[in-house]
Formats: structure tokens, C-alpha cells, sequence
């Protein structure tokens, strides 16, 4: 998950690259730290720094981690010879390395190549039987060929043994989304939610697959996760506060005719909706007359 | 509806749903058709998609987004007689050329209030062989409901129900792709982001 001021950094130095700025090797360093996919980018300008073989000797022992970024860059464009010859470069330093067998493999898979490639990940998971990345190329390699609930299944038993792996369980919620299995996405956000409760894209997601599932009893808790996510992120959240209020009308809706102190507090849906009004008018002010006919609309506008 | 049906698709509405699909490649993404239904008099209508909206790149199944984007464009689009007549996905992987169930669920949804309401999907392998001498073909398939509910793909009888308005249309397209002109595109999901950032898209044609 990339944070908005380091996207904003790198977006920055990448338009100051392209534009003959200089910096290709920061933007190149931060892409990696941030794991961000720019492929092309990170392609174009780490290709031109590898063919310099002055600015290639001042990459030190650096040089190697270039390599790697390149070929996974050159993977992902479909430029395959580019990414062979550097992996060809890379196993020639590192003879019998893991890390080198790893793109190898992963190169069969940006071929297509399904079977080689599972054999290929085989053959390391023999010496190196719990390398988390392997475990999950095989399910890339499931995925990829769209069989989801072999992608799943092996998600979970991967899960099974290496529980702490937030990026498996954010995985395995987005597949079940896909299959519109939401009580299963929902069940790995609550996984999430315990072990990081600080982090408000665990929150926002779980309200928002709360709210699809629908119901009375997830619609209130929904709308308790959207209200945590507006606390964790100061109020600058707008698909929370949206979110509240969309779950205040729902709740209405399947409230009506019911007692009124069953009803919670109104007060939060009117916050949210003067938060919204308030950020609008600042940041996009054309938009501002349908923001305010639409609550209206949902009469949380007095 | 026994009668036949064609849809026509403007220039800027085919060329949105492309560059969205385009941005975020390794994404499946989606967005809401806006036109109107014409007349042509007798048994035939014809419903024009004048334009789209390009909703999202990421939980294409979650309902927030969508009730929001739906409520807000319909508000919008009503001053300029236009309403939602269809959808347009485009799949996570290349070679999928299904109709998934989000993108049907999406679509039944949206055929509650347009009974001739139209599915676009991406065809990648179409996209892929686009030159500029060739084809004024579409580079994507329509699906409409049959008469048992279910989305049916046309043209398959090689009837040319989905056309496009503007014939030059492709040209125009390839043009945008060779600038990267994708980009620019916003979409609902980019809004809810950062509200700064238009959903409507303004001045990306100019």
C-alpha cells in the first residue's frame, strides 16, 4: 500500500526523469521501495543506466539489485530477451542462487510457459521448502490462468502456515471479491483488522464488503467501520464519509416504521455529509451542486 | 422486445472505455454507458451511447462505489437528456473473453431501468490487432438480455448490431494510444481518491 505523499514523489521524479531532469536512479530506488508497477518506466530508464557501463561501475554492489528490477520490469513488457540477458548476467554472479532461480521461474510464467514454470518452482521448494515468494507464484501461476478457486485453495493452505502474511490475506480478499464470495473477503479483513487494527484501509475495506453483503446487522457494523476509518484517517476519508452516509438510509430504509429509539444518533451522517459539503467546496467546487443535491436526496441536509 | 435493436457508440465514448482499459492493464476495469434511445420509426430504435464514465480499476464487485457513481451520474447526465443505457467491463486477463457475474449482476441492475440496455466488453485480442488500414470494427462485443434473462453475445449470426458512429473512430483511437493520451483518464474510483480529479473528464479531448 503506497502512501499518498510517496505516489506524489514518485509521480513527481518520474515526469522530471522522462523530461531529461536527471534522477533516474532515485525514481529507480523509490519504484522498488514503494513496489510500485511502472514496468515501462522503470524499464526504459534502467535499461539506459545498465548500457553505461560508466554509470553501471557507480552502482557499486547495487548494480546486482538493478539487474533484478530490470528483468522483472522487462517481464512485465514482454520483453523477454531483455529480461533473459539479464538473468543470464545475474546467474553468472550468483551461480545456483535461489533469488536468480525465482526470475527464471518467473520468466517461464510471463511465457506462459504454466508447467515449466511449477516445475521449475518444484525443483527450488525441494531445498528451500518454506520460501514464502515460491509458495506464491504457485498461486500467481493459478491465478493467471483464472483458475481462482485453485488460487484460493492454495492461498489458504499457504495461509495455514505463514498466517502473518498481510499480503496473502489482502490477496486472498480480492480474489473472493472477484468471486462474489464476500463473506469469505470479509472473514480475511477481520483477519487483518485483529492483527493491524490501526490501519484504516482494513477498516474502510471490511465496511465496504460489509455494506455489499447487506442486511440490517452488517449495514450497523459497516457503518462502524466507516466511522473508525474516518477517526484513523482525521476525517480526510471520502469514501468514508460517503460510506457513512450511505449506510445511514439503508438503515433507515430497513428501519422504517420501527421504534424511533432504536434509530442511532443522527448526528454522525449529518457530520459526515457537512464534511463532505466542506471538502468539496474547497477542492472541487464544480462538483459541489450534485454532492449537495444527492444528500439532499438522502435528507441529510437540513 | 421482439424488434430489433442497434446501438450506436460515439467516438469519445468508445475511445474513454478503450483508454480506461488501457491505464490500468493489469486491472479489470468498468464504467456506466450514458445516451439515449432513438426512433427510427416502425419496429427499429436505436439506442446511442454518447458517452461514458469510467467508474473503476479495483473491487469492481464492491456496491458503495457504484450506488454513489450511479446516483451522481444519472443527476448529471438528466440536464443534458441523457440516462445510463448500458456497461462496459473490461477483464483482469488478456485472454478472457467471458462475460464475468459482477459484470452481469451490473448489468441486470442497470436493465431494471433501460430494458434495452447494453454490456460492452473489451475484446483484447481485437485491440491487439487494431492497425489503421484495417477495421472499422468495434473493439468490443455487445451483449443484451434474450428473452430468458441471460446476456447474450451478438454478432455471432453475423448481424452488426453495435456500430460505430464515427467511422474514423479506430484512426482516431490509435492515434491516442501512440500518445499515451490514457494517462490523463479519470475515473470514479481516481475521485473518490482525490476529489480534485473529474470524473467527467473535461478537456481530455481537447
Amino acid at each position: 500500500m503506497v502512501r499518498a505523499e510517496e505516489a506524489a514523489r514518485l509521480d513527481r521524479l518520474e515526469s522530471q526523469v522522462e523530461n531529461g531532469g536527471g534522477g533516474a536512479w532515485e525514481y529507480l530506488c523509490l519504484a522498488r521501495k514503494l513496489q510500485a508497477r511502472r514496468s515501462d518506466k522503470v524499464l526504459k530508464h534502467g535499461l539506459t543506466i545498465l548500457n553505461d557501463p560508466k554509470a553501471r561501475s557507480k552502482l557499486g554492489g547495487e548494480e546486482w539489485t538493478l539487474y533484478e528490477q530490470v528483468a522483472f520490469a522487462a517481464m512485465d513488457c514482454q520483453q523477454h530477451d531483455v529480461a533473459k540477458d539479464c538473468i543470464w548476467i545475474l546467474s553468472k554472479e550468483f551461480p545456483g542462487s535461489t533469488r536468480v532461480g525465482r526470475l527464471e521461474g518467473l520468466l517461464l510464467e510471463a511465457k506462459g510457459a504454466w508447467a515449466e514454470a511449477e516445475k521449475a518452482y518444484e525443483r527450488l521448494l525441494e531445498d528451500n521448502p518454506l520460501d514464502q515468494l515460491i509458495h506464491k507464484r504457485k498461486v500467481a501461476i493459478a491465478k493467471a490462468q483464472g483458475d481462482l478457486s485453485a488460487a484460493v485453495n492454495l492461498l489458504n493452505k499457504y495461509l495455514e502456515i505463514f498466517m502473518a502474511d498481510h499480503d496473502a490475506w489482502r490477496e486472498l480478499a480480492e480474489i473472493y471479491m472477484s468471486l462474489q464470495m464476500y463473506k469469505q473477503a470479509a472473514f480475511c479483513y477481520e483477519e487483518l483488522i485483529l492483527s493491524q487494527p490501526t490501519v484504516p484501509p482494513y477498516h474502510l475495506a471490511y465496511a465496504e464488503v460489509l455494506y455489499t453483503i447487506g442486511g440490517l446487522e452488517n449495514l450497523q457494523t459497516a457503518k462502524k467501520y466507516y466511522a473508525s476509518t474516518i477517526t484513523l484517517t482525521g476525517g480526510k476519508n471520502t469514501r468514508a464519509l460517503y460510506g457513512v452516509c450511505l449506510c445511514s438510509i439503508a438503515i433507515n430504509q430497513l428501519t422504517k416504521g420501527r421504534n424511533k429509539e432504536e434509530k442511532e444518533g443522527s448526528n454522525l451522517q449529518s457530520l459526515a455529509a457537512e464534511a463532505l459539503q466542506r471538502d468539496y467546496k474547497e477542492r472541487a467546487p464544480k462538483k459541489l451542486p450534485l454532492v449537495i443535491s444527492m444528500l439532499k436526496n438522502m435528507k441529510l441536509n437540513s | 422486445m421482439g424488434a430489433e435493436c442497434c446501438y450506436e457508440v460515439s467516438q469519445i465514448a468508445y475511445i474513454k472505455l478503450v483508454l480506461h482499459a488501457l491505464k490500468h492493464r493489469s486491472a479489470a476495469v468498468n464504467g456506466l454507458l450514458l445516451g439515449r434511445l432513438r426512433q427510427d420509426g416502425g419496429a427499429t430504435a436505436t439506442v446511442e451511447i454518447a458517452d461514458t464514465v469510467p467508474l473503476s480499476h479495483s473491487q469492481i464487485g464492491l456496491l458503495p462505489a457504484l450506488e454513489l457513481a450511479l446516483i451522481q451520474i444519472e443527476e448529471h447526465f438528466e440536464a443534458q437528456g441523457l440516462s445510463v443505457v448500458g456497461y462496459y467491463h473490461a477483464n483482469e486477463r488478456h485472454d478472457d473473453v467471458e462475460l464475468g457475474n459482477a459484470a452481469k449482476k451490473i448489468g441486470d441492475h442497470i436493465f431494471r431501468y433501460f430494458p434495452r440496455a447494453a454490456v460492452l466488453l473489451l475484446d483484447n485480442k481485437k485491440l491487439e490487432r487494431l492497425q489503421p488500414s484495417k477495421g472499422m470494427d468495434p473493439v468490443v462485443q455487445l451483449y443484451t438480455r434474450d428473452s430468458s434473462k441471460s446476456w447474450r453475445q451478438t454478432g455471432s449470426d453475423g448481424s452488426n448490431q453495435l456500430t460505430l458512429k464515427e467511422p474514423a473512430a479506430n484512426v482516431v483511437l490509435l492515434d491516442y494510444i501512440s500518445s499515451e493520451k490514457w494517462q490523463e483518464i479519470v475515473d470514479f474510483d481516481d475521485h473518490l481518491d482525490d476529489i480534485s480529479k473529474d470524473w467527467l473528464n473535461p478537456g481530455l479531448f481537447n
